[in-house]
């Protein structure tokens, strides 16, 4: 394989091996999947994908990007567990969610072409994610399987409160 | 109605259980506690199934939703997790909790002795009750996060056991659909009570 192919496919297989950023992508979708106007949540959180990609480019510092993912993933796993998707949080977290997500996935590239070949990969594979998990969450109409969202939703938020609580530490 | 919602929460077992088997399915590997995901998410997985004290209340948990019909059945598969990992934080951060082996001890108890008596107290009060206990349960967790390991992969599993665990306690319960079922989750509460009685008898 070659190496901007290799550094493609390690920035779309990111979101999935990286257990904070598939946690919260996983919360972000389920709460997609309650929203009427999905198509709006994705392209807020995919712009800010790229703005948070545009500050990487611009060499921002280090940021704590990771704590802010898991915050967000703790409000949004409440949120799903609690049934409640008002609007405006739900499009402001997907944008939380969006940027800190891509500062916290710095390309470990050598060259400039690999790195936005990693870039790009992360990007499609956080989407992707997104839309397959909320697809498939949205077609959850029966009692239970709304009941079994709410209950991973739950996870997700335990889970999140306690690892933010071993970065905290 | 009620059958409906029965049918409806018995599917949601299914999947639910059908996945514990699959992820339990590896007990040779599951104390492996490592750096990596896997290895993260086995060892959490694995944490809460060693401790009987804590086995018996989670399914004690579940089992008296299913006593106190809708909304507890579902109301504390959600809730508990989250006011455990309260907990579990709390924990994490320092804060000591005194007492915290005689409150998971305490938990069976109490929870075995409200399935015995067939207790229905009101859904405040009974939610008041078990997060009062979900603190204790997650800190002594909490406290035994072990250094080196993947924190959310561990976190991830550790929540996943305790929610099957519960719904594990909820499948039995819906035994109470008919009068020997009734008679058979009663007892089980005995025997939680009993385990529990043990265990307080150590902790002291």
């Amino acid at each position: 394989m070659s190496g901007l192919l290799q550094a493609f496919v390690d920035g779309l297989l990111n979101p999935l091996t990286t257990p904070a950023h598939a946690l919260t992508l996983i919360a972000l979708a389920l709460l997609l999947a309650r929203q009427p106007q999905r198509f709006v949540v994705l392209l807020i959180f995919a712009l800010a994908l790229a703005a948070g990609f545009l500050a990487i480019v611009l060499a921002v510092e280090t940021t704590p990007a990771r704590t802010v993912l898991l915050a967000v993933a703790a409000a949004l796993g409440a949120m799903v567990a609690a049934a409640w998707t008002p609007k405006l949080l739900a499009w402001l977290l997907a944008a939380i969610a969006g940027a800190a997500l891509a500062l916290d996935s710095p390309p470990q590239a050598v060259t400039i072409a690999d790195a936005y070949a990693t870039l790009g990969g992360t990007t499609l594979g956080a989407c992707a994610m997104l839309i397959v998990v909320a697809v498939i969450a949205g077609h959850a109409k029966a009692d239970w399987q709304r009941l079994g969202v709410r209950i991973v939703g739950s996870w997700i938020a335990a889970s999140a409160i306690l690892v933010l609580a071993v970065q905290l530490r | 109605m009620r059958d409906h919602e029965h049918s409806n929460i018995a599917g949601l077992l299914g999947v639910a259980l059908l996945a514990a088997l699959v992820l339990a399915s590896r007990p040779a590997v599951a104390h492996i506690v490592d750096g990596s995901a896997t290895g993260g998410f086995l060892g959490g997985f694995a944490h809460p199934l060693f401790g009987l004290d804590h086995v018996v209340a989670m399914v004690a948990v579940g089992l008296w939703g299913a006593f106190l019909g809708p909304p507890a059945i579902w109301l504390l598969p959600i809730t508990f997790p989250m006011v455990m990992a309260v907990g579990g934080a709390i924990a994490i951060l320092g804060v000591p909790v005194p007492g915290v082996e005689i409150g998971i001890a305490s938990s069976a108890i109490v929870l075995g002795g409200m399935i015995a008596l067939a207790a229905r107290p009101p859904l405040a009060i009974a939610a008041l009750i078990v997060g009062a206990f979900a603190i204790f349960h997650g800190h002594a967790h909490g406290a035994e996060l072990p250094p080196g390991t993947d924190a959310v992969a561990f976190s991830v599993g550790f929540v996943m056991a305790t929610g099957l665990l519960h719904l594990a306690g909820i499948a039995f319960g819906l035994l109470t659909r008919w009068p020997a079922g009734r008679i058979g989750v009663r007892v089980a509460g005995v025997g939680i009570t009993l385990v529990g009685a043990m265990f307080l008898s150590k902790a002291i």
